[in-house]
């Protein structure tokens, strides 16, 4: 495919109705104080009808314009873009410094069965693609990302790894965790209701419910649990449905959406590290899922990416074995010594002292009473929470990767390789001094800053090991 | 682990970090001294009360100023090693840093208009998880260690 080639025509629709949009927005609002000026009349319906024909005709004429100005082609080592209809730009962009060729499919495209390409560049910004083919049909696409990824590779199709059922795509919606975001949906969502009903029918609504307020309580908070939960699991059905892992050759790919269908490609060399994080909600039921951190890889809105929604913990390590063998380990991590286990207990109580010492006051202040102290049971808890955030803890350094595992609320382990450590800290204050005891810190590269591997309370004796071993000085045969 | 890095900080960092906290306080100082003095005028307390708010940020200053620049420039070492760049400071929480040259990205030399009355520049390495910076080095020195780093930098293989 060495002569240029036009995008798919939908690309025309898809430019129109972008032009639309843009027009809509900047008129919207003359368009309504020009019709309500002007009072209903037929005179002025008309014309506004014409003029919303005009504009739909010339963003169409826009379209038309701009999909045949635009021609990509790949020559010889590089992928290069014309795009413009009165000022012509050209983007040329080396074949080696593009970072990973992704396709999306919103409505409009899934209606034509066309897909979007993106071309993401290393070092790229991380919202906007470094070159966008709005509609391309899906064996133009497959073509293009096999030139850019490399002709070497024979047209073998990739391989499905694993795929999301429908079954575990729901269990994942019910225990996705995402449940504190949705309940801020849901209480938006009752402040919007209540500068939608009148104080009055508040009023009277209160003055019915007043008497049996508990019950009330008793069905709406439980109500609104429900509906932010529901809310969670469409959100993952959403994002998830359909979440297929395949590889081919150095990279991965990852097909998911239920509506907007999303392929992006991982290439293994740029994956820093892998995260298996069992969720409060999903460790009980042995299920867990994966995250990589891959560097300069900005277009999901966060610094990692997951590698698969949810499956089984015990076959993480297959699946992982099977698509980036680099992080397919599962060694059993050495233990914080006891003596940490009293700092993971009062660090984990301080906070509860602090609200509890707080509500208090606030209590006393507004009731005479200290009626805040109840706030004192939460130690208990809290020191539960302690106690297990110390036994989750531990780490290893095993054929030439480090493994390390903490719980923040669920349980998570990370691996990464030694030679993807950008640097290694070791802090230590005078109380960790007292006990032997450090924290060790690891950076890798991910999104736009970095994201470390800690270990909080190691002895002091292996965290100095530890740190000597990371470095780049020990050689281990075949590494 | 190794011993503590060999070089230190050059020593004129101390009084410029003396200068930066003075310049940092100020304003909370005048901020004290506004409230302090709107208390005794218009919320009707004794001139003892006052005028605690501008003692609690003098004390502060105590400090910051006379105290931390001291102890933080007696903690902080660094070393260039053949194959890493080890760091260390913190005065209370003291930390350790090593990194790989062979992951420094690039070097540079950054200097603020304070720094440049004293002669003082920071050297500052970036790798592909962030910057490190070494501070308040001699102009001079902070261009050989900067030349080091990029020197050494680019002579490592291991990936």
């Amino acid at each position: 495919m060495n002569s240029e080639k036009h995008l798919h025509p939908v690309a025309m629709l898809i430019g129109a109705i972008k032009t639309v949009r843009r027009w809509v927005s900047a008129l919207v609002f003359p368009g309504i104080a020009f019709l309500v000026s002007q009072g209903f009349s037929v005179w002025t319906i008309t014309l506004f009808v014409l003029g919303i024909v005009f504009v739909a005709a010339l963003a169409g004429l826009w379209g038309f314009l701009s999909w045949r100005a635009t021609t990509y082609v790949v020559t010889g080592d590089a992928f290069r873009l014309r795009q413009g209809v009165f000022q012509k730009r050209e983007r040329t962009i080396p074949l080696e410094h593009v970072q990973s060729v992704d396709t999306v499919q919103r409505v409009i495209q899934r209606v034509f069965g066309v897909v979007e390409v993106r071309i993401e560049t290393a070092g790229g910004g991380a919202s906007e693609p470094d070159a966008s083919l709005s509609a391309l049909s899906r064996e133009a696409a497959e073509t293009l990302r096999r030139r850019i990824e490399g002709s070497s590779r024979e047209a073998t199709g990739p391989t499905v790894l694993r795929r999301l059922s429908v079954r575990e795509l729901l269990v994942a919606g019910a225990t996705s965790g995402q449940i504190g975001v949705a309940l801020s949906l849901v209480a938006v969502g009752s402040q919007f209701v209540d500068n939608f009903f009148s104080e009055e029918f508040i009023r009277r609504l209160v003055e019915t419910f007043a008497p049996n307020w508990l019950m009330v309580v008793l069905i709406v908070v439980p109500a609104g649990a429900l509906l932010a939960w529901l809310l969670a699991i469409a959100g993952t059905i959403l994002a998830y449905a359909g979440f297929t892992l395949s590889r081919e050759g150095d990279f991965l790919y990852i097909k998911r959406g239920l509506i907007e269908r999303r392929e992006a490609t991982i290439p293994l060399s740029r994956i820093q590290a892998v995260r298996i994080s069992e969720g409060v909600l999903r460790q009980p039921f042995g299920l867990a899922s994966l995250r990589v951190e891959s560097a300069g890889y900005g277009e999901d809105s966060g610094v990692s990416t997951t590698l698969f929604p949810l499956l089984p913990r015990d076959e993480a390590q297959n699946l992982l074995a099977a698509a980036a063998p680099e992080f397919a380990l599962d060694p059993t991590l050495n233990p914080l010594p006891r003596r940490a286990l009293r700092r993971y207990v009062v660090r984990s109580i301080i906070p509860a002292l602090f609200f509890a010492a707080a509500a208090a006051l606030v209590s006393y202040l507004i009731f005479g009473a200290a009626l805040g102290l109840v706030a004192l049971l939460l130690i208990l808890p809290a020191a539960v929470y302690g106690w297990l955030r110390y036994r989750a803890a531990g780490w290893v350094f095993e054929e030439d990767r480090l493994v390390v595992r903490n719980r923040s609320l669920g349980r998570k382990t990370t691996i990464a390789p030694r030679r993807r450590l950008q640097s290694r800290v070791v802090v230590r204050s005078p109380f960790q001094r007292r006990l032997r005891l450090a924290t060790f810190l690891a950076r890798v590269a991910s999104g736009s800053g970095g994201s470390s591997l800690r270990v909080i309370d190691i002895e002091a004796e292996a965290v100095g090991t530890l740190a000597e071993n990371l470095g780049p000085g020990v050689r281990l045969e075949g590494a | 682990m190794k011993d503590e890095p060999a070089e230190r900080l050059d020593p004129r960092a101390k009084v410029l970090w003396r200068i930066t906290g003075l310049l940092k306080l100020l304003p909370l100082l005048v901020g004290a001294g506004l409230a302090g003095w709107a208390l005794v005028r218009f919320g009707g307390v004794s001139f003892l009360v006052g005028v605690m708010p501008a003692l609690a940020v003098v004390a502060l200053g105590g400090v910051v100023v006379g105290m931390a620049p001291g102890l933080r420039w007696r903690r902080w070492r660094y070393e260039i090693r053949p194959e890493e760049v080890d760091l260390q400071r913190g005065i209370f929480w003291v930390s350790r840093t090593l990194v790989p040259l062979a992951r420094i990205q690039h070097v540079d030399t950054r200097q603020g208009p304070l720094q440049r009355r004293f002669g003082l520049s920071t050297v500052v390495f970036h790798t592909a998880a962030g910057p490190n910076q070494i501070p308040e080095l001699s102009t001079p020195v902070a261009a050989e260690v900067r030349d080091r780093i990029a020197e050494l930098a680019k002579d490592q293989d291991e990936l």
